[in-house]
């Protein structure tokens, strides 16, 4: 079983009479990028910044690399980095500048700094100030500043917000390879689920401070693949058909629906077979719930996602 | 809390504040030897009680003679090399490292006080010169041994100086915006520079008075045996408001949420 490396009991965050994190509770095994995703204001940035141990919480426990104590936070936190909202650099520093100030923070040796200016393509900066860099540019900046202490587990908070999609591309490709090729392991959040899912392998949806589901990637895949959607009054004459037909991934959703996940080319011989059956079918045909969709579904409406 | 220094340095080194502040430092002493040239040459006298500085030896008291223009060149340096930390985010980066908030307070106020040593030495040394090319070496009247008297004066004047750049420190961790710091620095050191005196006008409350370093720094003669003798109290008043500040500013500085 692997490592927890995260692990957020109940926390709770109020500002006045605002409840920013109601009793979230979350927990990150080793190599996994969860993927954190709310509309602005759900609690994802806050959320973040408890763990950092920038804020502190009303209520709760946070665990760290099996550390809860405050002394063996502060411990566990050095093998940790973040990247929380804006890219937080020195802006009348240039980009090696920018990293051997986190190197002397953390207390290591500058010896990576020229590997991470190429693994962020940021070699060729030179003298350049990081204040004329372009967002993208300064995005990878503040990951290189991250990596410069060797951190077994990043938080990025909104890595691609503002990127073109080139540049969300991009980053895409470097956290996918940091998690291959440095084993980190990944917290990240995103208002997009759409752009989340494309990296992400577990998911927490925060939603008015409250975390109201979690899934991994197979069972969001699950829950917003492409189906046949079969209505019918005989559902159980159906169900026969579908077994002669040899179709064994389908739901019963009730007496007169039935989602069918797998031959979806074949809408037009499923429907044959039905009818030739004596099956009557209202409504037959493939659908696909997208995941902006689910994630409306999910939280009541009123996002931005 | 060296790791912490170290960082300090390399932003330093590379901050355009800390060379318009030295620069300040630098040339307004050769500014005012000029000035003091300008009003000899039209017929007009130095004198040490009012001029604080009319050679080189009085040179020692350009800390003196240039309190208010000091503690405002370095509240606003402080104000925004502090608030820019939070305002950029940086914090963030060695605060989420799991550095102690206290050494971060200290490495700042370490950084604050060597930056302020660095700019009052310049300014002295800059005073020194300049007023012996100008007017001789000469000496301070009433002292014997000048090395002595130079060291406890300069020593007592720039603890003086750091009392107040703790306050600022401390000012600009409570308000962290580089902007409210600087307003809220101002207004203390004109507040207490130039309020502290009415305590004076009340027969019970005189004392109070001297409990702010500045009306140390701006009321008193250092060139006066009166002066020298109150060198110790000054030290006390000083080292206890850097103290009390220093407590006060880490203990909020704890319990701020790091946005």
């Amino acid at each position: 079983m692997s490592e927890t490396i995260l692990k957020a009991t109940n926390v709770s965050k109020i500002y006045g009479k605002h409840k920013a994190l109601d009793k979230v509770s979350i927990e990150i095994k080793r190599g996994v990028i969860y993927g954190l995703i709310g509309e602005n204001g759900a609690g994802k940035s806050t959320f973040m910044r408890v763990v950092m141990g920038l804020i502190t919480m009303n209520e709760g426990e946070i665990e760290l690399f099996g550390e809860s104590s405050a002394k063996g936070l502060q411990r566990a936190r050095r093998k940790m980095g973040q990247s929380i909202e804006t890219p937080a650099l020195y802006p009348e520093l240039t980009a090696r500048e920018n990293l051997r100030v986190q190197a002397a923070n953390g207390g290591v040796s500058e010896r990576e700094i020229d590997d991470l200016l190429q693994l962020m393509n940021l070699g060729h900066t030179g003298r350049k100030k990081a204040k004329n860099f372009s967002l993208g540019m300064r995005q990878r900046l503040a990951i290189a500043s991250t990596l410069m202490t060797n951190p077994e587990f990043l938080i990025l908070d909104e890595p691609t917000n503002g990127l073109d999609p080139s540049g969300m591309v991009e980053m895409r490709e470097i956290i996918q390879r940091l998690v291959t090729e440095r084993g980190i392991t990944v917290l990240l959040s995103s208002h997009l689920l759409d752009e989340l899912s494309q990296i992400a392998t577990h998911y927490g949806i925060l939603h008015e401070g409250k975390l109201i589901n979690e899934l991994s990637r197979e069972e969001l895949a699950r829950e917003t693949r492409q189906y046949i959607e079969l209505e019918t009054t005989e559902v159980e004459k159906a169900v026969a058909v579908l077994d002669e037909l040899g179709i064994k991934d389908y739901e019963v959703i009730n007496r007169t629906e039935m989602n069918i996940y797998e031959r979806l080319d074949d809408v037009a011989a499923i429907n044959r077979s039905l009818v030739l059956a004596d099956v009557n079918v209202s409504r037959i045909g493939t659908t696909r719930q997208k995941l902006e969709d689910y994630f409306l579904q999910l939280t009541g409406g009123n996002t931005h996602a | 809390m060296l790791n912490l220094l170290t960082a300090e340095r390399i932003k330093l080194l590379r901050s355009r504040k800390l060379w318009i502040v030295l620069s300040i430092l630098f040339l307004f002493p050769i500014y005012q030897a000029a000035n003091s040239k300008m009003v000899v040459h039209y017929g007009g006298k130095l004198v040490q009680a009012t001029d604080t500085v009319i050679n080189g030896a009085t040179g020692i008291l350009m800390i003196d003679k240039n309190g208010l223009t000091i503690l405002l060149v370095m509240s606003a340096f402080i104000s925004f090399f502090i608030g820019e930390e939070f305002q950029n985010g940086t914090i963030r980066n060695a605060l989420s490292l799991g550095r102690s908030r206290t050494h971060y307070y200290l490495s700042k106020l370490v950084t604050a006080a060597l930056v302020s040593l660095v700019g009052v030495v310049i300014m002295t040394v800059m005073g020194m010169v300049s007023f012996s090319v100008v007017f001789g070496f000469g000496e301070v009247a009433g002292i014997s041994d000048y090395v002595s008297y130079a060291l406890k004066t300069f020593s007592t004047l720039y603890v003086l100086i750091l009392a107040n750049v703790s306050i600022y420190v401390t000012i600009s961790f409570l308000t962290i915006n580089s902007g409210v710091s600087l307003v809220w620095s101002f207004l203390y050191t004109i507040g207490t520079g130039f309020g502290a005196g009415i305590f004076q006008q009340t027969e019970h409350f005189k004392q109070v008075t001297f409990w702010f370093t500045e009306s140390f720094l701006f009321y008193s003669d250092f060139a006066s045996p009166a002066g020298i003798a109150k060198y110790s109290e000054m030290i006390l008043v000083s080292l206890i408001t850097i103290v009390v500040s220093s407590a006060l500013g880490i203990i909020l500085f704890k319990r701020t949420d790091i946005k």
